[in-house]
């Protein structure tokens, strides 16, 4: 039966119909229950497969299994406006307002015709890029889970599963506000604010800087759309939310907009230090920044800075990317492998310098 | 014996579409992990949460949730249990699910009703070995042990 169907699918003049949703802006907790809600209803086969596009007002949103105190700054969340929510979906916190634009699949993984969970990051994203890449923006995927620009992250995406169905987040940076995201963020950048917002500008960039004009949320809808539905070959069709999505997005916002939900992860901020080093070389002086998982020994999210010339200028971004989530008695074979794989010129930096830096950063942490 | 590279091993029960595997103990309780298959897709796990001791799982509500590169989601559960104790290894080091997944049990669960009747929701022996096979070839997974 398996056979016939693809050959159907093959040899037809019409293509599967996906959904096209668009549900504006709402507050976080809404965005979160409508993931729980359209994902539930993917898998229980009471809705289609869906692309939805969605919009936010002022938030930080936890990866789901992180902690808010290790994460945000609660003070200033709380003093200015900023909703703590929690996603359904991995990785790390972010900043959300109305400068972003929300993109999300619902899709039965049987659709997408592969079984492991990078490979479907891969094919959602590149199929992004090429949307972004038709609004004249050289956009490309970057492992694990980024679309960047030259080294500069311009969507940061991250998925949920729930037995066959699948549900793959991106936020595309409109404008990008970086004084805003530091003091939501605890990310390791420098304390002094001017050389922290020339470090984040040099990582994250947003259709503002690399157009001349930000096209309408419209029009951006219509060509990411478009390219999404190209890539998996169906067609799309606007469409509303029915009458089961309704019932259980109910359902879930009794629970996600609770401070239950998003307060249930806690750990010590102790836990997760934040950690530097800083060197001197004949290029000049390279400094690094880590946060590190104390209880399991991996890095978290690792930030270079300083005024050493290498070339390519991204080779340093490239690597903290390399680096995210690895274990520390692992980083050493993981910079060397960076190294190895492409051609850099570092005026007499070595991979070893670099390895030597980050054990630098790291000689007070306690050992479990 | 494995398919594909993806360790099965015929003692345990599985669901029908072998994304955990389930063991009986002595005690009457249920050890809960995932399979070699599931933790292969996967791919690198980085965080597992198990719910409290002594919270009701009813089917469908997940025993444990995991994270792997930025994917998080269910393990699953199909039969009504109460969570008796989480793997405190695999709390602090969720890469031993890639390392050794029959080893490295997630949960140990006390079904609601008999074990007889969460176990004959599963499937084991020959007829289980045949589907987790059929599996790997007909979505061609080749597994791959201790992603780090």
């Amino acid at each position: 039966m398996a056979v016939v169907a693809v050959e159907l699918i093959v040899t037809s003049h019409f293509p599967p119909v996906w959904r096209l949703l668009d549900t504006g802006v709402r507050r976080a907790a809404e965005n979160m229950a409508l993931n729980r809600a359209l994902l539930e209803a993917r898998q229980s086969d009471v809705a289609p497969n869906t692309i939805r596009f969605l919009g936010f007002e002022p938030s930080a949103l936890l990866g789901f299994h992180q902690s808010a105190e290790q994460e945000l700054d609660l003070d200033y969340c709380a003093a200015n406006g900023v909703t703590v929510q929690r996603r359904i979906t991995g990785g790390g916190a972010i900043y959300m307002d109305a400068d972003q634009l929300g993109w999300e699949l619902y899709v039965d993984r049987r659709a997408l015709g592969l079984a492991e969970m990078s490979q479907i990051a891969e094919k959602i994203c590149t199929a992004a890029a090429t949307g972004l890449q038709q609004l004249g923006v050289n956009a490309q995927f970057r492992p694990r889970n980024d679309i960047e620009v030259e080294g500069r992250k311009l969507s940061g995406t991250g998925g949920a599963f729930d037995g066959e169905a699948l549900m793959y987040q991106g936020t595309l940076l409109l404008r990008f506000d970086v004084e805003k995201m530091l003091r939501v963020l605890r990310i390791p950048a420098e304390k002094l604010a001017d050389k922290a917002i020339a470090s984040a500008r040099d990582r994250v960039t947003s259709l503002a800087v690399l157009l001349d004009v930000v096209p309408e949320r419209v029009a951006i809808i219509a060509t990411l759309s478009k390219a999404l539905a190209n890539a998996f070959g169906v067609s799309l069709q606007a469409g509303e939310l029915n009458a089961a999505e309704i019932g259980l997005y109910e359902a879930a916002l009794k629970e996600i907009d609770h401070p239950d939900w998003v307060y249930g992860v806690s750990k010590p901020a102790t836990d997760r230090p934040t950690v530097t080093a800083q060197r001197k070389f004949a290029g000049g002086t390279l400094r690094v920044n880590v946060a590190y998982d104390l209880p399991q020994q991996r890095l978290r999210q690792v930030w270079f800075s300083g005024d050493v010339f290498i070339s390519p200028r991204r080779t340093l971004m490239d690597l903290e990317s390399r680096l995210r989530d690895v274990l520390i008695g692992r980083m050493p074979v993981t910079v060397e492998d960076f190294f190895a794989e492409r051609q850099v010129d570092a005026l007499g930096i070595t991979p070893q310098n670099i390895v030597e830096l980050i054990q630098a950063a790291l000689v007070d942490v306690p050992v479990i | 014996m494995e398919c594909n590279g993806c360790e099965f091993r015929a003692e345990l029960y599985y669901d029908d579409q072998y994304q955990i595997w389930v063991r009986q103990e002595e005690d009457g309780s249920l050890t809960v992990g995932m399979t070699d298959i599931s933790q292969t897709v996967a791919g690198k796990i980085l965080h597992v949460r198990v719910r409290r001791p002594g919270t009701i799982r009813p089917v469908g509500k997940p025993v444990a949730t995991i994270e792997s590169g930025k994917w998080a989601g269910p393990v699953p559960n199909i039969f009504d249990c109460v969570i008796e104790e989480a793997n405190l290894d695999v709390l602090e080091d969720p890469n031993l699910l890639n390392i050794e997944p029959y080893e490295a049990w997630i949960a140990r669960v006390r079904p609601t009703e008999s074990v007889a009747q969460a176990l004959s929701v599963l499937v084991t022996g020959d007829a289980a070995k045949q589907g987790y096979c059929e599996r790997t070839r007909r979505e061609d997974i080749h597994c791959e042990r201790g992603a780090r």
